[in-house]
């Protein structure tokens, strides 16, 4: 026997649930925000600033990503908005199913904007769609201002990056002007905020712009 | 609970499409197989080759040969119509300079062929 032409896509299956979760999504009318950073950049206390700021005017709700632990559900969940926690038991990044999942424990009609917190890590979320119009890719600045060279493919595939920690800059040595030469290159079309969620900074900003965002889809 | 490395989980996924294609030829063993991983995925092909060894273990296709074509990236100019090739750091046209988004290839993360009997 010779050889057998094959030539499926191996996220084959996560491609196939997460176009049904993006089709239920957009029936539904919902704008869905896939949120990625490495661990502690700040993606839950933008979260939490966010929708301090937007949940008067849209109704919100979060899929929270985590390893193991419960603790980002709970900050959500004291904001008033619905959550669903899903623990990936060690898997580095979420897929379509386990989206699938937490879709069945939310009232869909009730819901104008989704973000779904990714699990903390530079590298694996950027590869699996998981049903979102667009991504944002969270950088601190304590990070270094190396990352998005050393890790380009979640910053190429974002729509936004957010620069957080803003406040801590002075102590740091990331340079602003590598960074946005280096977003430039990998990224040009990506729109950049800088935030600091201690000093409530750069969140009024983001919030326009989301709300610009949403508009457009709908 | 193993933490589920990315070309780990990928390799798993590539076999399970290896061996259902297999069985749709009935092919009792096999010999070959080729993947096709593009250039602007974040999978590394060393860690993959070092997956396949434990993912095909057991299987008809443990020890077969394991093959990975590295995919050029391309982007296109719309205003040019013109194909070139890109990285992640660099997607300006090489004659207008103007940032490309209509990436054409370079994200291929697919298997391409199998062989066997
Ligand atoms: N100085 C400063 N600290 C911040 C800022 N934003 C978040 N932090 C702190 O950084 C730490 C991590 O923040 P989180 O919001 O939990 O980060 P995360 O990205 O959700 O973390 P994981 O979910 O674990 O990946 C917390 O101690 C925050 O208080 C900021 O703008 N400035
Ligand atoms: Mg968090
Ligand atoms: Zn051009």
């Amino acid at each position: 026997m010779g050889e057998i032409k094959v030539v499926t896509n191996i996220l084959n299956s996560n491609n196939k649930l997460t176009a049904q979760n993006r089709k239920l999504l957009d029936e539904k009318g919902i704008y869905v925000i896939n949120l990625m950073s490495s661990p502690g950049s700040g993606k839950t206390s933008i979260l939490e600033k966010v929708i301090l700021k937007l949940k008067n005017d849209l109704r919100m709700a979060v899929i929270e990503g985590d390893l193991y632990t419960t603790k980002d559900a709970e900050r959500i969940e004291a904001q008033g908005i619905p959550v669903v926690q899903i623990n990936t038991g060690g898997a580095c990044h979420l897929d379509g199913n386990m989206i699938k999942n937490a879709l069945e424990s939310l009232n869909l009609d009730e819901i104008d904007i989704l973000i779904i917190e990714n699990v903390g890590n530079l590298v694996c979320p950027a590869e699996f769609d998981i049903g979102e119009d667009m991504k944002i890719t969270v950088l601190s600045t304590a990070e270094g201002n190396d990352k998005p060279l050393k890790y380009p493919l979640m910053f190429e595939k974002s729509g936004a990056v957010i620069l957080n920690k803003i406040d801590l800059i002075e102590y740091t040595n990331f340079s602003r002007e590598e960074f946005y030469n280096d977003i430039k290159s990998i990224n040009a079309n990506a729109a950049v905020f800088e935030t600091s969620c201690v000093k409530d900074q750069g969140i009024e900003e983001l919030c326009v712009w989301l709300k610009s965002q949403i508009k457009l889809k709908s | 609970m193993v933490k589920a490395m990315h070309e780990t989980s990928i390799m798993y996924s590539a076999m399970e499409i290896v061996l259902e294609k297999a069985k749709e030829s009935n092919l009792k063993k096999i010999n070959r197989i080729t993947l096709k991983i593009g250039e602007l995925t974040g999978v590394m092909p060393e860690v993959l080759y070092f997956a396949y060894e434990n993912a095909s273990k057991g299987t008809i296709a443990e020890g077969a040969e394991f093959h990975i074509d590295r995919v050029k990236a391309t982007a296109r100019c719309d205003k040019c119509d013109i194909i070139f090739d890109i990285d992640h750091f660099n997607k300006l046209c090489p004659d207008c300079s103007t940032f490309s988004s209509d990436i054409l290839s370079g994200y291929e993360l697919n298997v391409n062929t199998i062989d066997g009997e």
